[in-house]
């Protein structure tokens, strides 16, 4: 009997003194100088860095890096016991490969002679917090100042999975947009399926990807809007966007469409100062070598065909010269306008020199770029700049390239663009040349 | 029934004499012995351990030791060491200061982490000794 009771006792202390080793929070009983009596092990292991030499003897002394005052908070508390302090955040430094942690410090009084004290690792929690506070500030930012905004939830694949209100309302789709991809909400040449993966791909990789730009109702018109991707999931300690708009859909995005119509601030007038050419209104050399890093870029993560036209306009000087400099830039306007209605609108279209263009095709081999460069051709050739001294015709000779794995940067495609170009101007001038390709006969 | 058991907790090259010895064998070192098999399960845990932890042998063999048995192990120092050490298919052979809570009482201890890509157990050793 008696050795019966004896070993049940021994083994409900066993379990007693194994749910205490296991308890996930750090639990310490003290003295009232800090010498600690009992420790578990979670306690000692958010405690042991911070102690010096790793020394757990006094509670106090363990934690005078990041909570000094212990001992006189203790010895200003009165009361014979009670709760010193509920949940203080500490902070402490990083070990190993960690960064700083946050901890939560509860100390008790239980009498004159022994305390308990309570820690925990937050710094999980505190994120969290951080997190949903940053994505009130983020949601006030995005929704002042705007005429409407569709939330919209996508799939892995950038298609729409479920309709809601917002999307009726700003875009004019019902629920038959469901299962289509984001690009339907893009005029049809503003976007391709690569451009959506590289916008889907841009936003997990920075937590979001923003583009401003002509938007497309379901109706067909277009209006000036801005898209935001963010992937739908919380990063741990990762970007606060992110994990803004987390739901319990795993790898699917969010995104959000504003309706900026009116709302074409002045800091946007600027940012189109600074990247379009002044004479015609397209892109600048700046604006297109920013494009073309982007898509070099994009190209060098996950190849595919990507070809850059180079546009000459023919004895250019001989016009300037025998029209004069207005007409010679009512040539170059007319050009830029040929090339804004034959390019698509995901192309990036540029002045790049004097009478020089560059168009950087995404998604498109050198057999379409060809076929595209070989229309925009016959239409300058077959639609004279019509002036004040009447219609002054221009042809033009062009240059293509595709990239691939031996082209180190942009500006090796455009030599190489260039050396094309120079192929169709010594062949005759008013052709598309591509590489090694032979000239492609006018008319 | 005198062994002749004679390890050392510092002496050098002792994985292979450890895998070598019996349950009974391992009894009589004058160290803490905790073996493990690839899975983390604990499949040595020699008398004076388990004393000192005031924990049996029952309760502890066959579990997992990082979760189930010495969670204050499982981080960088000693968890992540063994990981790494078989991550990288090298041996392992570290001796650290550490602090135990052995019945809630913090202890200072010098550990030591042994591991072989050959050996199909590894051992955390405890000496207690100043």
């Amino acid at each position: 009997m008696c050795a019966d009771v004896d070993s049940d006792l021994a083994e409900e202390h066993e379990a007693l003194t194994q749910f205490v080793y296991l308890a996930p929070a750090g639990l310490v009983q003290a003295r009232s100088d800090g010498e600690i009596v009992m420790i578990n092990p979670f306690a000692a292991q958010l405690m042991m860095p911070l102690a010096h030499d790793g020394d757990l003897s006094n509670l106090f002394t363990a934690l005078e890096d990041i909570a000094p005052d212990l001992r006189s908070r203790l010895a200003a508390f009165a009361a014979p016991q009670g709760v010193v302090c509920d949940g203080v955040h500490l902070l402490a430094p990083g070990r190993g490969k960690g960064g700083r942690r946050l901890f939560s410090f509860s100390l008790i009084k239980l009498d004159d002679n022994l305390i308990m004290a309570m820690l925990q690792d937050v710094t999980a929690q505190a994120q969290r917090e951080r997190l949903l506070r940053h994505q009130e500030i983020w949601l006030t930012a995005i929704l002042t100042g705007v005429s409407d905004y569709a939330l919209i939830d996508l799939d892995a694949h950038g298609c729409v999975t479920e309709w809601n209100e917002s999307i009726g309302r700003v875009t004019g789709h019902g629920a038959e947009v469901v299962g289509r991809s984001l690009g339907v909400f893009y005029p049809a040449d503003a976007i391709t399926p690569d451009r959506v993966l590289d916008r889907l791909h841009e936003a997990e990789f920075s937590g979001w990807s923003l583009d401003d730009g002509w938007r497309l109702r379901a109706d067909g018109k277009r209006f000036w809007g801005s898209a935001m991707i963010a992937p739908q999931r919380a990063l741990e300690g990762g970007n606060a966007l992110a994990a803004a708009f987390a739901s319990s859909d795993k790898n699917g995005y969010c995104l959000i469409i504003r309706d900026m119509s009116g709302h074409r601030d002045a800091a946007a007038e600027a940012r189109n100062a600074a990247v379009c050419d002044h004479l015609t209104g397209i892109g600048n050399r700046r604006a297109f070598f920013d494009a073309a890093e982007t898509e070099l870029r994009r190209w060098r993560r996950l190849p595919r065909p990507l070809t850059l036209v180079l546009i000459d306009a023919d004895h250019f000087k001989k016009i300037n010269d025998t029209h004069g400099h207005p007409v010679g830039d009512a040539v170059l306007r007319h050009i830029a306008r040929l090339m804004g209605a034959t390019f698509r609108q995901v192309d990036v279209v540029a002045r790049v020199g004097g009478e020089e263009f560059a168009v950087l095709l995404p998604s498109a081999d050198l057999a379409a770029a060809q076929r595209v460069a070989e229309r925009l051709r016959a239409a300058i050739e077959a639609q004279p700049t019509q002036t004040d001294a009447g219609p002054v015709a221009c042809t033009v000779s062009i240059g293509i390239a595709a990239m691939d794995e031996a082209t180190p940067s942009v500006e090796a495609l455009l030599k190489r663009a260039d050396e094309a170009l120079y192929a169709a101007k010594h062949s005759g001038r008013n052709r598309v040349c591509g590489p090694a390709m032979a000239p492609v006969e006018a008319g | 029934m005198n062994t002749t058991v004679t390890l050392e907790f510092s002496q050098p090259d002792l994985l292979d004499p450890l895998l070598a010895l019996s349950a009974v064998e391992l009894d009589a070192l004058e160290f803490g012995v905790i073996g493990m098999d690839a899975d983390t399960k604990v499949c040595d845990y020699n008398t004076l351990e388990a004393k000192l932890a005031g924990l049996s042998k029952e309760r502890v063999i066959g579990h997992p030791l990082f979760t189930m048995v010495a969670p204050c192990m499982n981080n960088f120092m000693v968890a992540h060491r063994f990981e790494e050490a078989a991550a990288a298919g090298q041996p392992l052979d570290l001796t650290l200061d550490y602090v135990l809570t052995l019945r809630m009482r913090p202890a200072k201890v010098k550990m030591r982490l042994l591991a072989s890509p050959g050996a199909d157990r590894r051992f955390v050793l405890i000496n207690r000794k100043p």
